[in-house]
């Protein structure tokens, strides 16, 4: 199956105008106000311009949700206990003791957008949208916190309002943690649940600053007769370039506070046929490995050096490498070959190598990654389900972004994007962000931000936004 | 004149014996200071106490007590001189269980409000010996009886500040116990009437 495709304009112009929808979906956060609540903090504590984490935030979220060093006193509101500490003594003979939050650990994020955009069709023509107040644009409600000495749980639900007043709802993180549950502090945890899986985490949503997410590496879509050809955000089902979030299980640690270690078995390519979230009965693996070098330690330990007063300086170089194993057999993604006939293909296995590196260098943060993917696309007759060909296209993307700091309240972004996907017929996809970031309260924050389609100039837009947390 | 005499006598033993009874054992000193907590803003509940005395140390023959109120076991930390009774009493509207899984291992059963169940502690193996109280009913509960060879042994306010009385001149190891963590004992010299200061920081 290796026809000449499509139009490369075409398909470019149908892969940016995906790419600009991505514009105003419903992004992410994870600015988390029942933390300030429970040790009486400010935001700026664990986030430089939220919710981009600092080197403690990263610290206190790869901790469970415990500060580095944490006592009793840090902790402003009590918790509930649930059992004195001297059951586990009587264990089994008792239910082992545990804590509720003090308070209803339960937070708000609502986001406000200003969208202008700029689209070209596929007819030629261009849409223009200007000053659409979409005031709410989303509504995060997030639950984090700690259910004693080694449990910890995350949930995010968002709310967006679609402009027919109706209201789309996505449960995007609900997981829950064993922290250290064994072995030396923090080399140790287990998550289980649907998250933000730590194979991709740190560049992909807890340390971005824009509100434009990092399409080229989390929404390609791989699968096509001559390999993936741009973005999708409404393939069902969904494809994988590098899951931004996942079903499974993951379990991670740190060693001697400078190493991280994840591995991970999770559902891939959902939903499935019958009702089931699996698309078929075969896992997906991944690992990633990385490493700090110089400021504080991945656990938030610090030795003899004190910290700078600045809380988003950290020098530092932290470099990962990652890979994520897929099998989408059985799995059929319907298609057509360049004839317009119909054909299902189906992504037999799939491989994802990545390299991550992030460095801290007074006020600026310079960080990106490099995916390179390759997929076994299967073509079959929709009929009869023969087999009519068989390729390996490979795809890579990276990103690179530098987020520099003017004043406490005050930073700002940039970030170029760049994916070549699987079909070679297909131009590369580059788009530069340009982003200011201006904290008007520690919990209140506008954003500037203009994205640019660096190939086609009549794709492009300017938002500004409002996000504010309690 | 003999008569004056006797009267003397008669009288100088009858201050004496006054004395004697009035003051404190061997006209001792105090130990006092501060216990400072690490990482907790209250530094109240902390037992400090010398480690050996010499002598024999009779129980006193009322029994101490520790009561159940508001859902607590109140004191939530009661030091005893080893062979005291402890009454547990029910000062709440609900029912209550005591129970230790410490050392000889005891149930004093459910008892209801105004009710009361006595344990004596006197199988102490080694001092101090700590019982933690629970109560099966209600998991969150938890107290602590610390049983100790001596009478030289106070609780920590919520400053932290305790005061040990009486004790004889001489020189002693003080030792503090707190339910989450450990001081290092520290040697002090009392001397009679005076006070004698010692601090201790606990920590894990």
């Amino acid at each position: 199956m290796n026809a000449p495709g499509p139009c490369p304009r075409r398909l470019l112009c149908v892969a940016l105008a995906a790419a600009l929808l991505v514009v105003v979906l419903p992004g992410r956060a994870a600015a988390i106000p029942a933390f300030a609540r429970k040790y009486q903090t400010s935001c700026q504590t664990c986030h430089i311009v939220f919710p981009k984490l600092n080197a403690f935030g990263e610290a206190f979220r790869l901790r469970g949700y415990h500060m580095p060093a944490e006592t009793e006193e840090m902790v402003k509101q009590k918790p509930v206990s649930l059992g004195a500490p001297a059951y586990k003594r009587l264990w089994p003979k008792a239910v082992w003791p545990g804590e509720l939050p003090g308070n209803v650990p339960l937070a708000v994020n609502i986001k406000f957008a200003d969208v202008n955009t700029s689209t070209l069709n596929e007819d030629g023509t261009v849409t223009k949208v200007w000053s659409d107040f979409q005031f709410p644009q989303e509504a995060n409600i997030f639950g984090g916190g700690t259910l004693g000495e080694h449990l910890s749980f995350f949930s995010e639900m968002t709310f967006g309002e679609n402009p027919d007043g109706s209201v789309s709802v996505e449960l995007e993180h609900a997981r829950f943690d064993f922290d250290s549950p064994f072995g030396p502090e923090d080399a140790f945890h287990l998550r289980i649940g649907k998250m933000a899986p730590n194979v991709a985490d740190g560049f992909q949503e807890m340390w971005i600053s824009t509100d434009a997410a990092i399409d080229s590496v989390f929404s390609y879509n791989p699968i096509g007769v001559n390999g993936g050809t741009g973005l999708a955000e409404d393939v069902t089902p969904a494809p994988i370039s590098l899951p931004a979030s996942v079903r499974g299980i993951e379990a991670y640690g740190i060693i001697r506070h400078r190493a991280m270690w994840v591995g991970g078995v999770v559902n891939g390519i959902s939903p499935g046929p019958n009702g089931q979230f699996d698309g078929n009965n075969a896992k997906d693996l991944y690992a990633r490995f990385d490493y700090k070098l110089g400021g504080m330690g991945l656990d938030g330990y610090l030795g003899d050096k004190a910290p700078p007063a600045e809380n988003w300086r950290d020098n530092s170089l932290r470099v990962g490498a990652l890979v994520y194993r897929g099998d989408g057999s059985n799995i059929n993604f319907a298609s057509a070959d360049p004839l317009g006939n119909p054909l299902n293909i189906q992504d037999l296995h799939f491989l994802r190598y990545g390299l991550y590196a992030s460095l801290f260098v007074q006020d600026l943060n310079v960080f990106g990654a490099f995916i390179h993917g390759t997929d076994q696309l299967q073509s079959l007759d929709p009929v009869t389900a023969e087999t009519l060909g068989l390729t390996q296209p490979t795809y890579r993307s990276w990103f690179v972004q530098a987020d520099y700091v003017f004043y406490p309240w005050l930073q700002g972004t940039w970030r170029y994007e760049t994916l070549t996907p699987g079909d070679p017929a297909v131009q590369s996809l580059r788009v530069g962000v340009w982003n200011a970031s201006m904290l008007i309260r520690a919990n209140v924050k506008a954003m500037i931000e203009y994205q640019r389609d660096l190939r086609e100039g009549r794709n492009h837009s300017l938002n500004g936004l409002v996000r504010f947390a309690f | 004149m003999m008569r004056r005499m006797m009267w003397g006598v008669v009288f100088g033993i009858a201050v004496a014996a006054t004395m004697a009874a009035s003051a404190p054992p061997q006209a001792g000193g105090s130990i006092t200071g501060t216990v400072k907590v690490a990482g907790q803003t209250n530094n109240a509940d902390v037992v400090v106490y010398v480690e050996h005395a010499t002598g024999a140390f009779k129980p006193p023959a009322a029994p101490a007590v520790m009561d159940q109120k508001n859902m607590k076991f109140v004191p939530h930390v009661l030091p005893v001189l080893a062979g005291t009774t402890v009454k547990f009493t029910n000062s709440d509207t609900v029912a209550h269980n005591v129970f230790s899984p410490d050392h000889e291992k005891y149930n004093l059963g459910t008892f209801g409000t105004g009710l009361s169940k006595d344990h004596t502690f006197a199988k102490c193996p080694k001092f101090p010996c700590v019982y933690v109280q629970l109560c099966m009913i209600h998991p969150e509960m938890e107290g602590f009886i610390v049983v100790v060879e001596n009478p030289y042994v106070a609780t920590t306010n919520d400053a932290g500040q305790f005061t040990i009385q009486g004790v004889p001149p001489g020189q002693y190891q003080v030792a503090v116990w707190q339910a989450k963590g450990k001081a290092q004992p520290k040697l002090v010299t009392v001397e009679a009437g005076k006070p004698a200061t010692v601090d201790f920081t606990v920590g894990k």
